[in-house]
């Protein structure tokens, strides 16, 4: 029983990472009906930003807290700004094609791996814990640190589900993921939409790759392995459904975790491939897809 | 297809594979063979391009020939010419299995499955200790009597299976691809069987695929599974997006520039990664057809002729 409900914490904290990292692409495919395969690029970029600013920062006497929140901040408004200046100068040109924009995509991550390994080097960092200790209960043991990371993935991913249901902007960005046409009859600006909402899916790929920071090691193809995952959560889930990468990235958190206790992380990963071939065997749109 | 096109194209073969025999053997001869490798993905990728899917899982059917021929050529000892067939045959084999039960997704959701796919094939070699592992296998040698013309051997192979791939997209097969690629419910609506259709198409495809695998096996006589990861199908996409995808010379076109050139930026130091980023990057932004599309636009006279050969 302990090590049921300790394996279940454990998927969800893993999970909560690739809910992260799966709602901007999911979003994204949905408001511009584009695969971005350099989306875990954002996330590459701002967690190395935070594992090269933490030291140099409290080697000059800045406490380690605030060297990270600082380290964070710059990495998600690094991530955003290029983020923004990829979308302005090459996936604009591709909206709703979906060779054309996952061609550009795979151009894009392939330039970015290639500047990362060039300038951060192929050797491994770690960012010493921000927050130390344990937290138990019912006999579960997890560190502070991992359940702050848990919390922090559940905040936004509330937040997003906030501004997708109750305001304006979010209103508009799912009618234009329904209609992108019947949308812009309505009035709806949808250039200025489909900006705000790369905007969005960059900034949660970024803040998914600066909390991830303490608790992994950062190499410059860490994005690559969360991108591999992140795509299947959300094919699982179904393209374009905020609810669906909910449902996917928590199935593979389980599956690793569960798979990662019993057998070892590469079988997890291959039941991961198998069990999502078969779930797209039986549902070829994702468990929740419509469209 | 027409007789013109077939002595042309033949001809074409004879005088590249005459060619062959000048190359001094070595790193330029290595050099030509990985062009010739890579041409073939890349026209794999074209003809499943063909009904509309993008078939990332290239770099697995690619593997798979490569596997295949390493397991015939070093554990079961056969002879090459059926170590080769048989690289084909397994990956179409498996190409099969796979695009039965992956086509009835389309779109993205095919290109994701393939992608997870490759990874997922690429994870069973390291787990299989009869492969060899993590390192793969070593001593796949072409047979001595072909070591010295190895190289033509290949040129020539790739050749004949490019005529061959352009024949099956000029025949009635080849127009029901196209046909499902435009509207699949037109074609279900005249009684074809769209599905079947879609998965012969993946497994001619997958076919070449694995007769590439095989012959880079036996020109990099070491094979690791490393090597076959989806980066490989991303150098293809490169391949075959810089040549242009709607010309069946835009793969060669494409292969062999960016493998010389490739060749060129890592002598000079640049970064494999960073070099097929930027074409991939400039060519979709700035050449939407390929060098291909390009020239035929600049011979406007001479278009016809650019969309045969």
């Amino acid at each position: 029983m302990q090590t049921a409900l300790q394996l279940v914490m454990t998927g969800l904290q893993i999970g909560s990472v690739y809910m992260l990292f799966s709602l901007g692409l999911t979003l994204i495919f949905g408001v511009m009906k584009i695969v971005n395969f350099a989306h875990g690029q954002f996330f590459t970029l701002s967690a190395m930003l935070v594992a090269v600013l933490v030291p140099w920062l409290t080697t000059r006497g800045v406490s380690l807290p605030v060297a990270f929140g600082l380290g964070a901040l710059a990495g998600i408004a690094v991530s955003i700004v290029v983020g923004l200046l990829l979308y302005q100068f090459g996936f604009r040109y591709f909206q709703r094609d979906l060779v054309g924009s996952f061609i550009l995509s795979i151009g894009f991550a392939l330039l970015f791996e290639g500047v990362f390994l060039h300038y951060f080097g192929g050797a491994v960092r770690a960012v010493p814990p921000i927050i130390d200790g344990d937290v138990s209960f019912f006999g579960v043991n997890l560190t502070a640190q991992r359940l702050a990371l848990g919390l922090v993935a559940l905040a936004f991913t509330l937040a997003l589900y906030w501004v997708l249901s109750a305001t304006r902007l979010g209103k508009a960005m799912r009618a234009v993921s329904i209609d992108h046409e019947a949308a812009m009859l309505q009035g709806i600006p949808y250039k200025k939409i489909v900006f705000n909402s790369f905007a969005i899916a960059t900034f949660l790929g970024a803040v998914a790759g600066a909390i991830m920071a303490p608790i992994s090691v950062i190499t410059p193809t860490v994005g690559a392995d969360y991108l591999v995952k992140g795509f299947i959560a959300v094919v699982i889930g179904g393209l374009g459904s905020v609810p669906g990468a909910i449902v996917g990235s928590l199935f593979i958190g389980f599956l690793e975790s569960v798979g990662g206790y019993f057998f070892d992380p590469s079988s997890a990963n291959m039941a991961i491939f198998v069990l999502a071939m078969l779930i797209l065997l039986l549902r070829p749109k994702g468990v929740m897809g419509n469209g | 297809m027409d007789k013109r096109v077939l002595s042309q194209s033949g001809l074409a073969v004879v005088v590249a594979g005459i060619a062959t025999l000048a190359v001094a053997p070595g790193y330029s001869a290595n050099l030509v063979m990985w062009m010739a490798i890579a041409v073939l993905m890349a026209a794999s990728l074209r003809f499943v391009l063909l009904i509309g899917e993008l078939n990332f899982a290239t770099a697995a059917f690619v593997g798979l020939g490569a596997y295949g021929a390493g397991v015939s050529t070093t554990i079961l000892q056969w002879p090459f010419a059926v170590a080769l067939l048989l690289s084909g045959v397994v990956a179409a084999a498996i190409g099969f299995v796979f695009g039965f039960v992956t086509l009835k997704t389309k779109g993205p959701y095919f290109l994701l499955i393939g992608f997870a796919f490759t990874e997922m094939v690429r994870l069973v070699y390291t787990k299989v200790q009869w492969l060899g592992g993590n390192s793969g296998m070593v001593g796949i040698f072409p047979p001595q009597y072909l070591e010295a013309s190895y190289i033509t051997f290949v040129v020539v192979l790739v050749g004949v299976l490019l005529i061959a791939l352009y024949a099956i997209e000029q025949s009635h097969l080849g127009k029901c691809f196209v046909a499902i690629r435009d509207n699949d419910q037109v074609v279900q609506s005249v009684g074809v069987n769209v599905h079947l259709t879609k998965v012969a198409c993946l497994c001619i495809g997958a076919f070449a695929a694995g007769i590439a695998g095989g012959l880079s096996a036996f020109v990099n006589n070491v094979i690791s599974p490393g090597d076959f990861g989806f980066l490989l199908s991303t150098f293809a996409l490169a391949y075959l997006k810089v040549g242009g995808e709607d010309s069946p010379l835009g793969p060669v076109a494409g292969a062999i520039l960016l493998v010389l050139l490739g060749s060129v930026a890592l002598g000079l130091g640049a970064g494999e990664h960073v070099f097929y980023g930027l074409a991939i990057i400039l060519s979709v932004l700035l050449l939407p057809q390929g060098v291909v599309g390009l020239l035929s636009r600049l011979r406007p006279g001479r278009r016809s002729q650019a969309h045969v050969a």
